[in-house]
């Protein structure tokens, strides 16, 4: 942008020359502006926020992406894309510049594993509370989120950290969680995967008004609630499920998928979290 | 042992399929069943009550069908295995014949406008009923769509099916005309 500035300033000033000087003192001052503005546009795009960070432990090497920010405030993801998630890292790094740090461990790729369900039981119990482990050192308060299929991951994480730790993971949130054991039964209450019902951490769900899914999120809900969990469940009209990682968006999904770090940070309010 | 690294952009370059299989997997939950798929329910299970109005205002009542078999199918617009077999459920009341048979077509909680968008393009000829707070498919326990029941005459649920299916399949009309006859 800054550049095309500068092309049609000079191109205004070759194409004009009976251009005023005073006009031509404006123009080249907006320039200067802009040109002294490039630091602070490269710091507000958060070009150069991302980071690595490989945690190593006996079973694996994870490559983290971190999102820095100074806040006191730490979200914890578990991907499982190898490496790939280009509205997650838009919806990171824009919670960073508000503050919230955001960690995204590639757990497949660090386990190297193919992007299947199955995969999941194969990532150890000893890797992922090393990742949490790591991430409240710290010293923020830790929040656990993950999508579809990889809330199981995050459910699995949350109550093996419970079981062996005192230091306390602040809270998790599920966007449109896929936990059934198998395809359900109509007419029968669904299973779930084992790692439901297990932790008692403070629990968000977020789930597209236009899938199926969110007519099981009450049943959901009281699963979750048997081993302690507070749960709280809100549907986000005029979305699909998956609906920021869609190639055939519509304009909803389009705009919610833009605005995610806003309902994130809603759901860390309503998971109890006010230092954000 | 940490190392911190800034990140190109060049590592997204996959990212495109990687995404697809992700979506493809993800709505693999509808995807598209057969007759074999058909659920036979053990003991008498009688359908939970069914009281909705169509797209033209008209109230319907589940118990008003009996002596009939019906099928009752929960549905929505943006479920790609609903459809796609909506044409098959056109085909299958033809090939039903004589049997007394109804279908009662739920929409899981959209708008009569999405509805009557669908209806213009696909067409089913058969009943669409609104439920646009969602209280039948609590109350049939719906997870999924589509989610299928075979009430056979005596009010009571025969089969569950899930997934999409070509409800014209020979063996398909054959085992819920069989329903009838019970």
């Amino acid at each position: 942008m800054i550049w095309r500035v500068a092309y049609h300033y000079w191109l205004n000033i070759f194409n004009n020359p009976n251009q005023s000087l005073m006009k031509t003192m404006i123009n080249f001052r907006t320039v200067l502006l802009l040109v002294a503005m490039v630091p602070a546009l490269i710091f507000a795009t958060g070009a150069h926020a991302k980071l690595l960070k490989n945690i190593e432990t006996d079973d694996a090497d994870i490559e983290v992406r971190v999102f820095p920010a100074k806040g006191n405030v730490l979200l914890l993801g578990f991907p499982c894309d190898e490496g790939k998630s280009i509205a997650e890292e838009k919806t990171a790094q824009s919670l960073a510049d508000d503050g919230v740090e955001v960690w995204m461990p590639d757990m497949l790729g660090g386990f190297m594993l193919p992007k299947v369900k199955s995969s999941l039981a194969e990532i150890t119990t000893e890797t992922i509370t090393a990742i949490i482990a790591e991430a409240l050192k710290t010293g923020k308060k830790v929040y656990l989120i993950a999508s579809g299929p990889d809330t199981e991951l995050l459910l699995r994480a949350a109550s093996e950290w419970e079981e062996g730790h005192d230091e306390p993971v602040s809270g998790a949130i599920l966007l449109f969680p896929r936990l059934f054991k198998s395809t359900p039964v109509p007419g029968e209450t669904p299973e779930y995967v084992d790692a439901v019902g297990k932790t008692h951490l403070p629990i968000m769900l977020l789930e597209g008004g236009r899938t199926p899914n969110r007519w099981g999120l009450n049943s959901l809900s009281n699963e979750l609630e048997k081993s302690g969990s507070e749960v709280t469940s809100k549907i986000i009209p005029k979305v699909r499920g998956y609906f920021f990682k869609r190639q055939d968006a519509n304009r909803s999904e389009d705009v919610v998928t833009s605005q995610m770090a806003g309902l994130i940070k809603v759901s860390l309010f309503y998971l109890g979290e006010n230092e954000i | 042992m940490m190392r911190n690294l800034i990140l190109g952009s060049s590592m997204f370059n996959i990212f495109k399929p990687v995404t697809l299989l992700f979506v493809i997997a993800g709505l693999s939950l509808n995807g598209v069943a057969n007759a074999a798929n058909l659920k036979p329910v053990d003991g008498d299970l009688d359908a939970p009550a069914l009281v909705l109005k169509d797209l033209q205002g008209k109230t319907h009542d589940l118990k008003d069908y009996k002596g009939q078999v019906v099928l009752v199918q929960f549905w929505a617009t943006y479920c790609g295995p609903c459809r796609q077999e909506m044409p098959s459920m056109n085909k299958m009341m033809v090939k039903m014949g004589d049997t007394p048979f109804t279908i009662l077509a739920v929409d899981m909680g959209e708008t009569e406008a999405e509805v009557k968008q669908f209806v213009s393009e696909v067409k089913p000829e058969f009943t669409i009923l609104m439920d646009e707070e969602g209280t039948s498919i609590a109350d049939w326990r719906v997870f999924a769509a589509p989610s299928n029941f075979i009430v056979g005459p005596d009010g009571k649920i025969k089969y569950t099916l899930f997934g999409g299916v070509e409800w014209d399949s020979d063996e398909l009309v054959e085992k819920i005309k069989a329903v009838a006859l019970r």
